[in-house]
């Protein structure tokens, strides 16, 4: 497999490359995160991770509302591991931002960029509702972490981001993945991506 | 496909096409993330000094980064 840029392995996308500082950031975050939320890695760095050559400065991070407890619990151990949220420094100060499913943000202590934007998700908000629940796994290195299907994320970028970046992010997608990527997913994926617009 | 790339959607497909066929491409793009990373912790350590997070909060506020 050493010379192919990517290939499956027991239905995770395995791809071919080192572990750079902004997998490791990611993935310095995902350990923490794990251990109180279910997650999913999606837009721009799933479009880096997979080879896109541009910059960043902020990775999307769904995740499901966790109640205040254990929210606090999650916030204490970023802090402890040396992460810092722009809203505030307790659970008090930013603890509005949960209840009214504003995403928040998080970097490394002295650093701006990049950040972990930490957005919340319950079933109503559906087609992010959907690719949280239907995960595709991914690994680089040892890092293992959970994606969108390609096929939802390419749609997501086309249909409802629509910048010249994100038509840029899912054109390396729809190439890189040319070989894995499936007719009938996609017109699964775009009946729930449109039926969200409505 | 030999076509010569025209817009910035044809040089991402081109590398993309390039990438797959090649994992040793992927260092580049490692060299441009490693230097990114460090050129903005270097930038903003030395903008906002000793009381970092006050002064990166009064810079994302003007930014419109948060309220």
């Amino acid at each position: 497999m050493e010379n192919k840029s990517y290939y499956i392995d027991e239905d995770i996308i395995v791809i071919n490359r080192e572990l750079n500082s902004l997998d490791i950031f990611v993935r310095d975050f995902l350990d923490i995160l794990k251990k109180y939320s279910e997650y999913l890695i999606v837009s721009g760095y799933v479009s880096i991770s997979t080879g896109r050559t541009r910059g960043t400065e902020d990775v999307d991070c769904l995740s499901i509302i966790m109640d205040k407890k254990k929210f606090e619990k999650f916030f204490d151990e970023l802090k402890r591991e040396n992460f810092w949220c722009y809203q505030g420094e307790t659970i008090n100060e930013i603890w509005k931002y949960v209840e009214a499913k504003n995403s928040l943000r998080f970097a490394r202590t002295d650093e701006i960029f990049p950040n972990m934007e930490f957005i919340f998700v319950d079933s109503s908000r559906q087609a992010k509702f959907f690719e949280l629940t239907h995960p595709q796994k991914i690994r680089i290195a040892d890092f293992e972490f959970l994606i969108p299907p390609i096929e939802f994320e390419i749609l997501y970028k086309e249909i409802i981001l629509g910048s010249e970046k994100d038509f840029a992010d899912a054109g390396h997608l729809r190439e890189f993945f040319s070989d894995m990527i499936k007719k009938e997913k996609f017109d699964e994926y775009e009946k729930i991506i449109r039926g969200n617009l409505g | 496909m030999n076509h010569v790339p025209l817009t910035n959607l044809d040089y991402v497909e081109f590398y993309a096409r390039k990438l797959k066929q090649n994992p040793e491409i992927f260092i580049q793009q490692k060299k441009l993330i490693e230097s990114q990373m460090k050129s903005s912790k270097e930038i903003f350590r030395k903008k906002f000094g000793k009381n970092f997070k006050e002064n990166a909060r009064k810079y994302l506020r003007k930014i419109g980064l948060i309220e």
